[in-house]
């Protein structure tokens, strides 16, 4: 409670013009004024707030909730923030935002509407264009060691990077891939060696996986970015893209996507696929794979940690997403990264900091990216260096962290950063073919066309 | 006067009370899942049992532990118990000139404020957070009460109400000499004890589940109300139902309690006093 | 009294208004304070507190936010005068003309769909009956609890095979169906936890309603032989025009720009599947806060804003102001 203090100049003005309004209205000669005391009083004494953060404290914006489910999450923040402000004139200051509310409420375009956005804060690479595009984003360059730059995979930083200059530093690398129940396995007659290679393959597969209230396999089902990050690997396997290299036209109409659309309406059509899922959406490994709901899931890397944690004797195995005829294996790398707000008090401090924590050549700076990457989450590491110390210390030794780091990790394409419209767009597309049975061929061209309408009037930074 | 009835009428009453009960009992099933969902064990939630098979109750003590809950119970419980008290106030007085006084404009106006209610506060929440941060409201009680304290809503159910009251009602108190503040005052108020009781229930519902404007007015914990608390429940990676079902139903019960106990004032027979 | 001696004294004694005003008052005498300039000033300062309040807090941040609509907004501090694209762009954008379709079914469902269940369960529970109380309250309950929550419970009810519902309809010999993944399913299934969520609420303005009705009615229509049917018809339904006008209007806005429908969309069904259930409030919701669209948002938000005041205007036109034969 120390930092509350009693405001004296607006708030009182304010506080003196309410009791002015209720002594009007309430005060009936010489009557009720009891009434007014209390109205007034009820006012007064609660205009506190916390003190305004003196211009040398940063705000930092992120949604692990302190103690909660994600406590060793929220500890490696906190350890992060108080490591800094030990060593830092200028503080930083953790705010917390529900999960939610942080990635599709209001509250943060409300504070940047308002000129008060966060200081630091954390974005993917789906958000990427958006607040670059609004001119938010510190470039982070002028403050990173050569070295540490090259330490970063280039597969990982593309996307957060415009001309060569970095603009966020990712904490963490997430590849998408199947995961599967053992239970589900054995009970068909199935094991690890019948693992699906290829489309056909995971169907046939599915069908057999699908019985009495299980379904075969699971896709992300609800509309928005989240499910067309999980759907690109699909389309990027045949060859497909959503615009050219360089950005400037569409490259959606292609037979890569149509197969893609295709492939996940047949899930659809054979009933092997629920439209949709349980517990808080389809990256929820624990409410679907793990409560039974599904034999095989479509799930990123966070999901061994999901389980380690939340579903400690469930049995499973992790593949490649299978591939159509001819198809190369891809991944979709997703991954949140730091970035400071260049409408913020002090951009050059935020980029600092975040350097600082992330990406600088210092011992603790790797130690971090180590924690968090395999410890506190269980992720691919974003540095070089920090996967290869994480490694030495065990954190890719079980089945499915060194199936990721091996197998899956280096079939990735990081998450592609389109503006809102036209992941919307594919959103559509990817919805009318898997759930209203739409001709994915039409669908495709369809959604070639307006991606092509909102590009020709596009200037923002490419699409990647 | 009931119970006056003949014996016919008794047949058809039980009928009524057990068609009632059924009813009422299929409408509130749904959230007996939430309830029983609230003393299940994690791994439990999403078997399709009714009734958890080792109950616990770990989550209620979850729920306590993990967050301050009891200080956001009485944050909620300060904000909207205070904004309903004013509200009622503000509401009846305003609904009152509005059916029984005559002014030149008072369609027109009414219409204008009416209009105030075809907006949904996500439409006008960065105007309204610029203005409520330039008035040095960020982080205090006095941004979470005052900014949502006036809405359209409440003038137009209290018009409606006191439309309903008799005109002659008020005339006579006139020429009994009563001042137009004594007439509301000792009249109108008392008149509309179940309106009063309604709006009461739903503006301190509507407050008590407030979210977003909250959300976006406070960035101090200490400051939270409940709902920021289930959110962030239910923010959590790997979703813990059988928390979020346990905080939803520490909060849902004073809410429930209080409606219990003003129902009875809903149904407040007024019209057999004062008016033949 | 004492009060009574003052306020006959007076005549009129102002809700409030300082000495100078009461002095002004006594310099003028009687003849100017007529009675309907009495009334007049009474009822201003009645209405003074909420006017200035939801000018304030409501109504100026409605016009800043509405003339948005004739710029381009990027949410970052960027604005550009645009003059009406944004209108122009509303009538070419075929997801915001859908949208305006679902809204429209919507809203032709639920505003009687609670009409009828309203005022139904009122007629219901003010009978005297034992534990009345513990009923009412069942049937309020659904509205105690926070729609997301709420939101969260159906998609558990409603999911694909193993949801309660249709393990029930399995039971009776039904065949299972994806109500909220198939596109023609969903909006129904929407709508039905909207009615089932916000009946209590109508249940209880429809009983408040009900109780200003003189019991003394229908004792007298029961004396002249009236059946139930009857008296419904002739004497509750005319009385509580009043009521019906209030909950009509009020149905018709929430599901319009309320936030029940948005709240229980956003979490159910994301406006999915393909688009089935995306409202108008959920797509100008969309264009804000996640496209950062803020100056078409506010244009669209400006047209159904125009839509439901012509509504308003025109209710409001046809019945007096609801006061009906009352006023």
């Amino acid at each position: 409670m120390a930092e509350i203090k009693l405001e004296n100049s607006s708030s009182d003005q304010l506080s003196r013009a309410i009791e002015g309004i209720s002594r009007r209205e309430l005060l009936k000669k010489g009557g009720k004024a009891a009434a007014v005391v209390t109205v007034s009083s009820i006012f007064s004494p609660f205009f506190i707030r916390t003190a305004r953060a003196a211009t040398k404290t940063l705000s930092f914006w992120q949604f692990y909730a302190p103690n909660g489910a994600s406590g060793l999450q929220s500890k490696w923040f906190v350890d992060c923030v108080a490591a800094w402000n030990a060593t830092h004139d200028v503080k930083v200051e953790l705010q917390y935002v529900p999960n939610n509310e942080y990635m599709n409420g209001t509250k943060l375009q409300t504070a940047f509407a308002s000129g008060r956005g966060p200081d630091i804060f954390i974005i993917s690479p789906g958000d990427f264009l958006r607040y670059y595009n609004g001119g938010v984003l510190t470039e982070l360059t002028p403050h990173m060691e050569e070295e540490a730059k090259k330490d970063f995979f280039p597969n990982v930083m593309e996307t957060r990077m415009v001309a060569g200059k970095i603009y966020g530093l990712p904490m963490e690398v997430e590849p998408m891939a199947m995961f599967y129940s053992v239970k589900a396995f054995d009970e068909a007659g199935l094991s690890e060696k019948d693992v699906p290679k290829t489309w056909d393959q995971f169907l046939e597969m599915a069908h057999k996986l699908t019985k009495g209230n299980r379904f075969g396999c699971l896709f992300e089902t609800t509309p928005g970015y989240y499910q067309t990050f999980t759907w690109y690997p699909f389309m990027w396997q045949g060859g497909g893209d959503i615009a050219t290299p360089d950005g400037k036209k569409s490259a959606f109409n292609s037979p890569g996507t149509v197969q893609a659309l295709k492939f996940w309406q047949d899930t659809i059509k054979q009933n092997v696929a629920s439209r949709n899922y349980l517990g808080g959406g389809v990256w929820d490994v624990v409410a679907n794979l793990g409560s039974g709901y599904c034999a095989m899931q479509n799930v990123g890397i966070w999901a061994v940690s999901a389980l380690r944690e939340n579903a400690k004797d469930f049995q499973y195995g992790v593949f490649p997403l299978p591939v159509p005829p001819g198809g190369t294996p891809k991944s979709d790398l997703g991954g949140w990264s730091f970035v400071a707000n260049a409408k913020g008090q002090n951009p050059e401090a935020a980029a600092k900091f975040c350097v600082w924590a992330l990406g600088s050549m210092q011992e603790d700076s790797i130690q971090r990216v180590v924690d968090w990457c395999t410890k506190a989450k269980s992720d691919v590491s974003p540095r070089k260096s920090a996967l290869e110390r994480g490694t030495a210390a065990g954190g890719y030794s079980s089945a499915p962290m060194k199936m990721f780091k091996d197998e899956i990790f280096p079939t990735g394409r990081g998450e592609p950063r389109v503006p809102p419209e036209v992941y919307k767009t594919i959103s559509d597309s990817i919805q009318a073919c898997q759930l209203s049975g739409a001709d994915p061929k039409k669908t495709a061209e369809q959604g070639a066309q307006q991606i092509d309408s909102f590009l020709a009037g596009y200037t923002g930074a490419p699409l990647l | 006067m009931d119970r006056e009835k003949a014996p016919v009428f008794r047949v058809s009453r039980w009928m009524l009370v057990f068609s009632t009960a059924t009813l009422a009992i299929i409408t509130a099933s749904p959230l007996v899942w939430m309830v029983s969902a609230s003393f299940k064990q994690p791994n439990e939630i999403f078997n399709s049992s009714l009734l958890p098979n080792h109950p616990t109750l770990d989550n209620f003590r979850y729920v306590f532990t993990q967050l301050p809950f009891l200080r956001y119970i009485l944050n909620t419980f300060f904000v909207a118990g205070t904004i309903t008290v004013i509200a009622l106030l503000f509401h009846s007085m305003a609904g009152y000139a509005f059916a029984r006084l005559r002014f030149p404009g008072r369609e027109t106006i009414f219409l204008i404020i009416f209009s105030t209610f075809l907006v949904s506060l996500q439409v006008i929440i960065v105007p309204l957070f610029i203005l409520v941060q330039k008035m040095g409201m960020v982080n205090t009680y006095a941004g979470l009460i005052i900014p949502v304290t006036f809405n359209a809503f409440g003038i137009f159910l209290m018009r409606q109400f006191y439309l309903g009251i008799p005109p002659d009602l008020q005339e006579a108190a006139i020429i009994d000499g009563a001042s137009y503040w004594g007439i509301y005052w000792n009249i109108m108020l008392p008149l509309s004890r179940p309106i009063l009781s309604a709006l009461a229930v739903f503006f301190f519902l509507v407050n008590w589940n407030a979210f977003i404007w909250p959300l976006t007015i406070t960035t101090n914990q200490d400051l939270w109300m409940v709902q920021l608390a289930i959110a962030s429940f239910q923010g959590q990676y790997s979703a813990a139902w059988n928390y979020i079902m346990a905080a939803s139903v520490v909060v849902a019960m004073p809410t429930l309690v209080l409606f219990f106990l003003f129902q009875r004032q809903l149904v407040e027979s007024i019209k057999t006093t004062g008016i033949k | 009294m004492d009060d009574q001696a003052r306020l006959s004294v007076d005549g009129l004694e102002p809700p409030s208004g300082g000495g100078a005003r009461r002095r002004a008052v006594q310099r003028r005498g009687r003849t100017y304070w007529t009675r309907s300039r009495k009334e007049a000033l009474a009822a201003w300062l009645f209405i003074l507190p909420d006017f200035v309040g939801l000018l304030i807090f409501v109504a100026v941040p409605m016009a800043l936010s509405l003339s948005l609509g004739f710029f381009s907004v990027d949410g970052f501090g960027g604005y550009k005068f645009i003059g009406l694209a944004n209108y122009n762009r509303m009538f070419h954008d075929p997801l915001f003309l859908e949208s305006i379709e679902v809204t429209v079914v919507y809203v032709v469902c639920l505003v009687p769909g609670l009409y009828v269940t309203g005022l139904g369960l009122a007629m219901l529970v003010r009978q005297r009956i034992p534990w009345i109380g513990v009923w009412r309250s069942l049937f309020f309950m659904p509205y105690v609890v926070s729609l997301v929550v709420i939101a969260l419970i159906w998609k558990v009810l409603l999911i694909d095979k193993i949801g309660f519902i249709n393990q029930m309809l399995e039971l009776v010999g039904f065949q299972g169906r994806s109500w909220l993944g198939d596109p023609k399913l969903a909006l129904g299934a929407v709508l039905a936890v909207t009615i089932w969520f916000l009946m209590g609420y109508y249940m209880i303005i429809f009983l408040s309603g009900l109780q200003e009705i003189p019991r003394e009615y229908y004792e007298a229509a029961k004396i002249d032989g009236a059946n139930p049917w009857a008296m419904f018809t002739n004497i509750t339904l005319p009385l509580l025009r009043p009521t019906s006008f209030f909950v009509i209007l009020v149905s018709t806005v929430a599901a319009v720009s309320g936030s029940s429908a948005f709240d229980l969309i956003y979490v159910m069904t994301n406006g999915g599947p393909a688009n089935s259930t995306s409202l108008a409030v959920f797509y100008i919701y969309e264009q804000a806060f996640k496209f950062n669209n803020y100056g078409y948002a506010a244009a669209m938000a400006s047209s159904v804003v125009v839509i439901l005041l012509a509504i308003t205007v025109a209710l409001f036109a046809l019945t007096r102001g609801g006061r009906f034969h009352l006023g």
